[in-house]
């Protein structure tokens, strides 16, 4: 089974150390996005012109992680989250995620990484906050 | 044969009017190529899983397939499409599990059913959860979880 694709460096599941924080650079959320957003998902949260869908920050989280310096994990499949929204978020609100490997469980194929993750408004607010798990590939064998 | 509820503007489902035990399906909808490539665009989630045809061969799919945050954003749209309207409604949790791929040129849709009712935490709303269904056209359930719903209260 191919994991890594060429030309880019990764990370597999034995470089991922339990408790590794990371912060992500910030996206500001536009009228563009929402537009966007609600053309392919026909998410009707749209009631009021500055107004975000509850789902947007979550799926804009997922993209900061590749704006980060270390190299992104090998993943084989997202396996579930959890959620919570403590927050509307507006247009024009500045957004980027902060998250920390919580939990790390090897399996024959890969293995299990959980992860915690917060998505904070430029006021430092925690706006949407929860955990993901995500099947990893194991580093290949020399 | 589809049956599209009218609901006019001013007829908004307040929580008290939400039943325990209520079931909703939605229409269909086939994900294409460019749904996948346009959420890859905006939301710079370029993971090969979803961007590289040649290196997804290969690959436990064998072809690239959707962002599963694709696929709860489509259900959550295609739901509303069957759904009154909830007074005010927003998310305020989710629990999700990714059962299977959702490939290009599947068919989904999604069935649900209010599961529990409780007060929030805010005055003046409730909390409803719902359980839902992702299934594919051969009736494979690719996605399922629970959506908690912030909803306004009449009397509130």
């Amino acid at each position: 089974m191919a994991t890594a694709a060429p030309g880019q460096r990764q990370a597999y599941f034995d470089d991922v150390e339990v408790g590794a924080s990371l912060e992500t650079p910030g996206i500001t959320l536009t009228e563009t996005h929402v537009a966007l957003f609600s053309g392919i998902t026909r998410d009707p949260g749209t009631r009021d012109p500055g107004a975000v869908p509850d789902l947007l920050p979550l799926c804009l989280s997922s993209g900061l992680g590749w704006r980060v310096p270390q190299p992104p994990l090998v993943v084989l499949a997202f396996l579930g989250f959890e959620w919570r929204f403590l927050r509307p978020a507006r247009v024009g609100d500045t957004i980027h995620s902060r998250s920390r490997t919580v939990t790390k469980r090897p399996m024959r194929e890969g293995g299990i990484i959980v992860e915690e993750r917060d998505i904070l408004n430029q006021r430092g607010e925690i706006v949407q906050s929860g955990k993901l798990t995500l099947l990893v590939a194991r580093r290949p064998r020399p | 044969m589809l049956c599209y509820r009218l609901v006019s503007a001013g007829e908004a489902v307040y929580f008290e009017d939400i039943r325990v035990g209520e079931e909703y399906s939605s229409p269909g909808r086939t994900v294409t190529e460019a749904d996948i490539v346009i959420f890859a665009g905006l939301t710079g989630d370029y993971n090969v899983l979803h961007t590289d045809a040649e290196h997804m061969k290969a690959s436990l799919f064998g072809e690239r397939i959707a962002h599963g945050l694709l696929g709860v954003s489509i259900q959550q749209g295609l739901l509303s499409r069957d759904m009154p309207a909830w007074a005010n409604e927003s998310l305020a949790g989710l629990r999700w599990k990714f059962k299977g791929p959702i490939k290009i040129g599947d068919t989904i849709h999604v069935r649900a059913r209010v599961a529990a009712k409780k007060d929030a935490a805010t005055p003046g709303r409730g909390i409803v959860t719902m359980a839902r269904t992702v299934l594919n056209q051969r009736g494979e359930v690719v996605q399922e979880g629970e959506t908690e719903h912030a909803v306004e209260r009449r009397d509130g």
